[in-house]
């Protein structure tokens, strides 16, 4: 993997590395590329990609109002809130 | 080192630990990750209602690997727990303080890797049959909810009160799509996966296979190499799907948010930068890249369509015989400071069952896997096997 490609996905990610950590995923990277050819040597030509392992299908339920948690307790983990809002640096100068 | 998280001293009774990947409302729910540390949920995972309501108390939260990705607990914001300089099962730990029995999220096979290191009986299920709402997601097409105990009856009695459908998981299997196990007769031994393994690990599996066959079970051997691929498979399913699901942690509705921000990027960066464990974000890059355009293809995709190859492998295994004995390690200890990265190598034991959904019993150190909904007659063998060794 080339380091421009560890930057980009660092960015993506919302991720920062140390030096010593970069050298870790590379070596990690590099080792996950190497079992590819496991993967590889399977023909998967004329297979289905089987993203679920049961047959079950997207689950939808009826659209009814039920009991929910207030503003107070969905904001009580929150690490800042102002007069109800989750609180975050200001985005337009 | 901490075993418990966050401790229920006035648990009486029947009591039961939860690893910390479980939600409670009553105690706090950090998954091994400062991200998360001192979090309260707003509501009990549903396994946990179903314990309560079957009347066991919670006796606490358990110390667990960041995100349940790991060997054994080794990448815990609260750190590893050890003795004698090797990683100690905190299900195990707890149990010998008393509890019953755990619940702990099997993601990439710790549950039952600690489990075989520390002599006690945990049984993975059938994907889809206990619910997992209420559960830190992380690797969600493959992992479950496992219970783990002293005994194999001690994890079939809390197993038959967590289990049946839930309408709040997505996942969860309706009751008319459960199918009934057939009795086990015949077990195939994994030659391929039993190469490689310490001594005592080896010991282990004859032991298994001379109670197997004292219990009038017939023991054949295959070779079984196609089920190294489950690994791999199973190291791109589950990075890319934790990925997307540790995107959610952001600093700004829960979590952890750095103090050094000026920009809304900064915020987002230092917090997830300061609060993700090393192994975390080399699992996450890993995932993402997974991902991305250049390889999804080449490399997702193909974990996607090589799953579909080994469900069908056991499902023609599964014709000639009832399941398939293997170790759930390679070894009986983990140094204190192993690489965590080992464990996605070491997975090779418990990804075949991961990536295909099927229940996995370990007993005397050594794994059993069945075909779909044989979860309970697992149990019963392990439970004869175990009697067998008294």
């Amino acid at each position: 993997m080339q380091k421009e490609t560890l930057n980009r996905l660092q960015k993506l990610n919302q991720l920062r590395l140390t030096d010593a950590e970069e050298t870790n995923v590379l070596s990690f990277f590099a080792a996950r590329e190497e079992e590819m050819n496991i993967l590889n040597s399977i023909d998967t030509e004329t297979v289905e990609r089987m993203v679920h392992v049961m047959p079950i299908e997207t689950v939808v339920r009826e659209d009814k109002v039920i009991k929910s948690f207030t503003r107070e307790q969905l904001q009580a983990g929150a690490p800042e809130t102002t007069d109800g809002y989750w609180q975050v640096p200001r985005l337009v100068e | 080192m901490k075993l418990y998280i966050a401790k229920n001293e006035g648990a009486v009774g029947k009591r039961i630990a939860l690893d910390d990947m479980i939600l409670t409302k009553d105690l706090p729910t950090a998954a091994g990750s400062r991200m998360l540390d001192g979090y309260m949920s707003l509501f009990d995972a549903t396994v946990v209602e179903k314990a309560m309501a079957a009347g066991y108390a919670i006796d606490g939260k358990l110390n667990v690997g960041e995100f349940g990705i790991d060997l054994m607990g080794e990448t815990s914001y609260y750190g590893a727990i050890a003795t004698d300089g090797h990683l100690v099962s905190a299900a195990a730990a707890a149990i010998e303080d008393g509890a019953t029995a755990v619940l702990s999220l099997d993601v990439n096979g710790a549950p039952r890797r600690a489990a075989a290191q520390s002599g006690t009986v945990c049984v993975k299920p059938t994907y889809g049959t206990v619910s997992r709402f209420g559960t830190v997601p992380a690797a969600c097409s493959g992992e479950c909810v496992a219970v783990t105990a002293g005994t194999a009856a001690d994890c079939e009695a809390l197993l038959d009160v967590v289990a049946g459908y839930d309408a709040k998981d997505g996942t969860s299997l309706p009751d008319a799509l459960r199918g009934e196990a057939k009795p086990i007769r015949r077990v195939a031994v994994l030659t391929a996966l039993t190469d490689g393994v310490d001594a005592e690990t080896v010991a282990r599996i004859e032991a298994a296979k001379a109670a197997l066959s004292k219990n009038g079970i017939e023991v054949a051997k295959i070779d079984g190499g196609e089920l190294i691929a489950a690994r791999v498979a199973w190291n791109i399913l589950m990075s890319a799907e934790l990925c997307n699901n540790v995107s959610r942690y952001d600093g700004i509705k829960y979590g952890y948010r750095t103090p050094s921000y000026k920009t809304i990027d900064e915020l987002y960066t230092n917090s997830r930068t300061e609060a993700f464990g090393a192994f975390l974000k080399t699992v996450i890059l890993f995932g993402s890249e997974t991902l991305s355009t250049d390889t999804y293809m080449k490399v997702y995709d193909q974990a996607l369509r090589v799953r579909r190859v080994l469900v069908e492998y056991f499902k023609s295994l599964f014709e000639t015989v009832d399941a398939v004995l293997l170790p759930a390690c390679s070894t009986c200890a983990y140094e204190e400071n192993v690489d965590p990265e080992l464990a996605f190598t070491e997975n090779l034991y418990t990804a075949p069952a991961s990536v295909t959904g099927l229940p996995a019993v370990v007993f005397g150190g050594v794994q059993l896997i069945g075909d779909a909904f044989s979860d309970k007659a697992l149990l019963q063998l392990a439970d004869l096997c175990e009697k067998e060794g008294k």
